[in-house]
């Protein structure tokens, strides 16, 4: 009997010393991408975090810059991005590009194709035509007849050709615009070079696209979903190792005109703001090497969904390989996928929703 | 065979030892409940006390108080006042003009992350902690 008393105390002891010991956490946020960029680093010390998380800051503004859609870097010279949509506006002249930006073409091409072409980049006109391709959103004038000039010049990925590093693209009408590829991308470089510095715990949010590393002390890292229309989150739940996150909503980035709301995700169908939905979120499991990593695809395969609705969405999710996906509609009706509702904490538990079969 | 069982079971219970009152099933059970205890002091008492309260109507956030300073506050919910108090790190549903009184039956909130809802009148307590419910926000 004593002996179980003893060993009962020291399991007791064992927890309570678990208590005390808190990793240390450090915590930064910055403005990148357009957007808050927040990385948390658990498990080291301050000085080498803080080194750390600002090289990741440096390594995205980098990226920023080479792959922004519509701002001359510092030196007033067009971005990678913007003399590469130069070359292709006229006509097929080769341009060589560097093998990171080639690769990324190649692979955002494998995607758009996933999506059935709705995850276009290649219809930087009509984000631009739509206002989004500037600091602020404000209300523009719709010109229907250019709108269907754009969508009748079909721009799609599949027109830019890619040999080497030399690229051309047989559509003078395409624009790239990645604006919904660049932060998934930046996420993954994010943990690759973490990971190679032997960074084991780590948090990266860049806008709304999520990605986790290791956990946070003995629980995992935990992230709230926010809710499209209520200054709080929704919905919180755990992100393991290597998993990520991502939510396209219509209330970041849009305007308000004649009491409608148009948001910045636009169907390349019809060349309009998609309007059904206020918000879907995808969580995304760890990837094998060969394939397109949890980051990108956080970012990728809301956008499909986004625009097709919540009748296409389990199909789109299957295409990407994603089980885990939230939606919430124009009318604010939530429906979950059945893998993501055991996952989800609800933080009203008197949400309604819809769980698919 | 059961019937045998459980008369030896009961002789033994006439003897006076301690010891022949738990039965090793008995001592596993203590010992489940127990750890079990453990685990949950461990799980819902490391979340902070809270230093704030976030007072919610309807959609919006109504206000934030600290819990350190004495107060009452009338909140105009759909029904009526919703009267809350805070005092002493705790706050409370006081008063309340919906049927059901759950929220009052909820008596004091003291930990981060508590929360008690007046439904019909849509007045909400949480209580805010050093330790946030998430890390951060996917939004």
């Amino acid at each position: 009997m004593f002996k179980i008393f003893k060993s009962l105390v020291l399991v007791a002891l064992c927890f309570a010393l678990s208590a005390c010991f808190k990793e240390p956490l450090y915590h930064s946020q910055s403005y990148v991408f357009g957007t808050l960029v927040d990385i948390s680093i658990a498990g080291e010390s301050d000085e080498r975090a803080s080194m750390l998380a600002n090289q990741v800051m440096q390594d995205f503004q980098n990226l920023h810059n080479r792959l922004h859609a519509w701002k001359a870097t510092v030196a007033n010279q067009p971005s990678e991005l913007g003399e590469l949509n130069a070359a292709f506006s006229n006509g097929k002249t080769p341009l060589n590009i560097s093998p990171d930006l080639a690769q990324m073409l190649l692979e955002i091409r494998t995607l758009s194709e996933k999506s059935e072409g709705l995850f276009n980049p290649g219809i930087g006109q009509l984000i631009g035509l739509w206002g989004f391709q500037r600091d602020e959103f404000t209300a523009v004038t719709i010109d229907a007849p250019q709108i269907k000039a754009l969508v009748k010049a079909n721009p799609r990925m599949a027109d830019i050709v890619v040999s080497n590093q030399s690229v051309y693209s047989n559509n003078s009408a395409l624009k790239l615009d990645l604006g919904g590829y660049a932060k998934g991308y930046a996420l993954d470089v994010a943990v690759a070079y973490l990971r190679q510095q032997g960074v084991k715990n780590a948090l990266i949010n860049i806008g709304g696209n999520v990605i986790a590393l290791g956990q946070h002390g003995n629980k995992p890292w935990r992230v709230g979903i926010q809710h499209p229309r209520q200054p709080t989150a929704i919905a919180t739940l755990d992100l393991a190792d290597g998993w990520a996150i991502g939510t396209s909503g219509d209330y970041q980035r849009y305007f308000m005109l004649n009491g409608q709301r148009y948001c910045h995700i636009i169907d390349p169908r019809t060349g309009y703001p998609a309007q059904h939905m206020q918000s879907v979120t995808v969580l995304v499991p760890p990837q094998a090497a060969n394939k397109s990593q949890a980051g990108v695809l956080s970012d990728v395969v809301t956008k499909p969904i986004f625009i097709a609705g919540a009748t296409q969405s389990s199909r789109l999710a299957q295409a990407f390989g994603i089980q885990d996906f939230m939606l919430i509609d124009e009318h604010a009706h939530i429906t979950v996928s059945k893998q993501m509702a055991q996952k989800l904490h609800w933080v009203n538990a008197d949400v309604k929703f819809t769980t698919l079969p | 065979m059961r019937m045998l069982n459980l008369q030896r079971y009961l002789k033994r219970l006439q003897c006076k030892r301690i010891s022949a009152y738990f039965l090793p099933g008995d001592v596993m059970v203590l010992a489940i409940g127990v750890l079990g205890v453990f685990y949950l002091f461990q799980l819902l008492w490391s979340t902070e006390h809270a230093t704030k309260v976030q007072i919610r109507l309807a959609d919006k956030i109504y206000a934030t108080y600290s819990l350190k300073l004495q107060r009452e506050v009338h909140v105009p919910g759909k029904l009526g006042d919703t009267v809350i108090n805070i005092a002493n790190g705790k706050a409370r549903f006081a008063k309340s003009p919906c049927q059901g009184q759950y929220c009052v039956h909820q008596a004091w909130l003291s930990l981060a992350g508590q929360a008690a809802i007046c439904l019909p009148n849509q007045v909400s307590l949480e209580l805010l902690g050093e330790n946030k419910p998430y890390d951060s926000l996917n939004y």
